[in-house]
């Protein structure tokens, strides 16, 4: 049947009608045939042919059926699948804009909080030394990562 | 015309399956950043305002991981939807 991907739609039909016709009408002629002297002697060999053709017109129709349904349902997944690369496609801009526009927002907030931070350090500065080992503590804990390691993915674990 | 009609019934055509090729949809390249490391207090520091500028500086690292991660969830959801769409 991959044979029928390489014509086009309106040849087939008009092959496999061609066929289906031409064996009917050849049964038909091959029953009627008898009564008429001399040339029934071809009656047998007309009937066989006609439903060879006719049988294979048949068959070629299912074959031409299938593949018309098989045809409408890829351009039917093919339209689905290009409209959802377009949602996609979307789906990715608004993320974009929506990650670019909230980073904007927490780097200006730091902005503002340093300046803050620059504007009342006399005061704080004052009244408080903070001392190394709340400095070194603080690090640590900036430092600190998890102690839980995970070996690589197997070859199987990726399938 | 029995057999012949016998014949016909069990004359099918073969079906014929093309595969319709999908695309894994690409992740914005900003979601694809992985967070820094966060920033140490320098050794020697006894002002409050430095270590508060570094605080401060962290937890701006820690918004930007929050929104990087929320983003991939929703980025998640929202393309799951839209592969679950075409059936």
């Amino acid at each position: 049947m991959w044979l029928l991907h390489l014509l086009p739609t309106s040849l087939i039909l008009w092959i496999v009608n061609i066929a289906m016709i031409a064996g009917l009408a050849g049964i038909l002629i091959s029953y009627f045939i008898r009564f008429i002297p001399f040339i029934n002697i071809y009656r047998t060999p007309i009937q066989i042919i006609s439903i060879i053709v006719f049988c294979s017109g048949i068959y070629w129709y299912g074959g031409y059926s299938t593949e018309m349904i098989w045809r409408d349902e890829v351009a039917k997944l093919e339209e689905q699948v290009k409209e959802s690369e377009a949602k996609s496609k979307k789906v990715n801009t608004v993320i974009k804009k929506v990650y670019l526009d909230r980073v904007k927002v927490v780097k200006q907030d730091v902005v503002v909080i340093q300046e803050k931070i620059r504007e009342v350090s006399n005061t704080i500065d004052r009244d408080c030394k903070v001392s190394p080992e709340a400095v070194n503590l603080l690090n640590q804990a900036a430092r600190r990562k998890p102690v839980v390691e995970v070996e690589p993915l197997k070859k199987d674990d990726k399938q | 015309m029995k057999r012949l009609l016998i014949l016909l019934l069990l004359l099918a055509g073969c079906s014929t399956t093309v595969p319709v090729k999908r695309t894994f949809p690409e992740v914005p390249k900003e979601l694809l950043t992985r967070c820094p490391e966060l920033k140490e207090v320098p050794e020697g520091t006894e002002k409050l305002s430095e270590l508060l500028s570094v605080v401060a500086d962290n937890y701006g690292q820690y918004k930007e991981c929050q929104i990087s991660v929320e983003l991939w969830n929703e980025w998640y959801q929202e393309q799951k939807k839209v592969f679950d769409s075409v059936k």
